[in-house]
């Protein structure tokens, strides 16, 4: 068979290509002048992302068009995941803004720190539109050894370095898992087409029988290596280390992105390519998502620091998310589990990434990370405690913010899916939450504050947070589009 | 004398997977679990050498080239984190790391 060369469609490309220009554009102002990197990054990873979320609009997403064979997919799907992740990027950008000058982290590279973060969205865009294993594996890993690197970013802290550590070896292990079932499923399907392994697998299994052991051992391996990736129990012990090390940043910008890449390879391999053997990983997913709900809100009662018990209220909230995945019914326009867990993360970057926005201007006035620490808040600052305390309920799931239209779609999935103890464990579950996360809320409010207070400027973030605040308060109520757009999943993923 | 078959890869490829995890899992120095992954990395190679072998395709050879580029940017960025450590704590026992806790 003779070789043929097919040049892609640069034009499906070119909101990915513009993240990627902005890397080799930063690191390429970093060699040449440190100075000029310092003044320029910021503005520059900005105003990059911010193009290429404008990029967005240049393609007809509908068409659901290939390049690179069928590598490369615009579709839908593609579209949603590469708008959450650029949006998260420019929020966690703003989130960085102070932070890394302001001297709380020495030895910290503005561009080089810019550089990895957007290497990350962009691994994340990969990921949303991958048609093949290889391309999606790609994409995942791009997106996580950026952050084990970001992770690790204060190297001269040692708590910094051992929470990167632990995210890296565990992620690495992950990885290897994941790879192996990669494996299995190519060699027992002959293709790493994510649609030809549909096909295929759609003639070798008949629903209501047991499965091929070799397939199930595939599923298990992909589940095992996905679920680590996301952060369900039983494989999350890295994420409080990890959250809890890292610069507050990085923390913020790691709860969203790297998530939306693992529940982006989540919806692509198994909703997509593994469809025909839904009866087993809906199943999966719903054990999953209870022990995972259940295990973060439970545990993140007893902690005192606030990124820590973000980083459990995070593993919380990814067992809401799976359970809008296990609400997979048939993949049919109407079905809308995965449309539904797509909002969420929509409503979840700017709801968590703002949370760890206000820790991090509080360390920027001197204060730490602690639930002490933000006592009589309120006194003090009146806005950031508003803000945090918007943030505060609307991850609690308190109408009419983001937080709660975000749960209420999971929960309206799981009931037309006949999933009902799932949306009843996600009710009480919320409802655990409000321990927690009011116990912030009194403590900025009826506390008296202690500390050394140290104001300073910090433009960016403020502006960051005003954005998150405003978009958490008001973006639930005019949040059809969006959800309109999430729920266009069938035309993408079946 | 017998043939070699893909059911021949695929056994020594689950051995050296089962070999590296149970190494991840039991090892406690930084440096061995690293190279456990790297193990297990490697086995999942046979595997897609020894499907691609017998599907008589290049796919599972090229993805093994992948997962081989893959491995060694894990290595540079994991290496360095290492060498961080070693700066700060001079150990490379993962037990000892306990500065992180609730």
């Amino acid at each position: 068979m003779p070789l043929r060369l097919v040049a892609p469609e640069w034009s499906l490309l070119v909101p990915p290509l513009i993240v990627l220009g902005t890397i080799v554009l930063l690191l390429a102002i970093d060699a040449v002048s440190e100075r000029a990197a310092r003044k320029t990054a910021l503005p520059l990873a900005l105003v990059g992302q911010l193009l290429a979320l404008v990029s967005l609009a240049t393609v007809d997403w509908g068409q659901g068009a290939t390049t690179f064979g069928v590598s490369y997919r615009a579709d839908w799907f593609a579209l949603v995941v590469s708008l959450i992740a650029l949006v998260s990027g420019i929020l966690s950008v703003l989130v960085s803004a102070g932070y890394t000058e302001s001297g709380l982290e020495p030895g910290v590279g503005l561009a080089e720190y810019l550089a990895l973060l957007l290497f990350s969205v962009f691994g994340t865009m990969v990921v949303g539109a991958a048609g093949d294993l290889i391309v999606l594996l790609l994409g995942l890993e791009m997106s996580a050894v950026a952050v084990y690197a970001l992770t690790a970013f204060a190297r001269r802290r040692l708590t910094s370095v051992e929470g990167a550590l632990k995210y890296f070896l565990l992620g690495a292990f992950a990885s290897a898992i994941l790879i192996y079932g990669m494996a299995w499923v190519y060699g027992l399907t002959g293709s790493i087409v994510l649609s030809d392994i549909a096909h295929t697998l759609r003639t070798v299994v008949t629903p209501g029988q047991p499965l091929d052991p070799a397939l199930l051992l595939a599923l298990l391996l992909l589940a095992v290596g996905l679920g680590f990736k996301i952060a369900a129990v039983p494989f999350h012990m890295w994420t409080p280390d990890a959250y809890q090390g890292a610069p507050t940043p990085v923390s913020a910008y790691m709860s969203v992105v790297p998530k939306v890449a693992g529940f982006a390879a989540v919806a692509r391999v198994l909703v997509q390519a593994l469809q025909p053997l839904s009866d087993q990983w809906a199943g999966l997913l719903g054990i999953l998502a209870l022990i995972t709900m259940v295990y973060g809100n439970v545990v993140a009662i007893a902690q005192r620091d606030l990124k820590r018990m973000l980083g459990y209220s995070a593993i919380g909230h990814t067992g809401y998310m799976l359970a809008g995945l296990a609400a997979f019914t048939n993949g049919l326009a109407g079905d809308r589990s995965v449309g539904s867990v797509l909002f969420y993360l929509f409503a979840y970057a700017f709801m968590n990434i703002g949370a760890f926005g206000v820790i991090a201007w509080l360390q920027e006035r001197g204060l730490g990370t602690t639930l002490d620490d933000v006592a009589g808040l309120a006194g003090r600052a009146p806005l950031a405690a508003l803000t945090m305390a918007i943030f505060m309920l609307s991850l609690m799931g308190m109408p009419p913010l983001l937080g709660f239209y975000a749960k209420y779609y999971v929960i309206l999935a799981l009931i037309e899916a006949g999933q009902l103890w799932l949306a009843v464990a996600i009710v009480v579950m919320s409802a655990v939450s409000a321990f927690f996360y009011l116990r912030v809320v009194t403590q900025m409010y009826f506390q008296e504050p202690g500390g050394t207070w140290r104001p300073v400027r910090t433009p960016l973030l403020g502006l960051g947070l005003t954005l998150m605040a405003v978009a958490t308060l008001a973006l639930g109520l005019v949040s059809g589009p969006i959800l309109e757009l999430a729920q266009h999943w069938p035309a993408a993923l079946t | 004398m017998t043939e070699l078959s893909a059911t021949h890869f695929l056994l020594l490829s689950a051995a050296l997977f089962i070999i590296g995890m149970v190494g991840v899992l039991t090892r406690r120095n930084i440096l061995v679990i690293f190279m456990c992954i790297e193990l297990m990395l490697n086995a999942v190679n046979v595997s897609l050498i020894g499907f691609a072998w017998e599907l008589h395709q290049l796919t599972g050879q090229v993805f093994a080239l992948f997962v081989i580029a893959i491995a060694a940017a894990e290595a540079v960025v994991g290496l360095g984190i290492v060498m961080a450590l070693t700066r700060r704590a001079d150990t490379v026992d993962i037990d000892e790391l306990r500065q992180l806790r609730e």
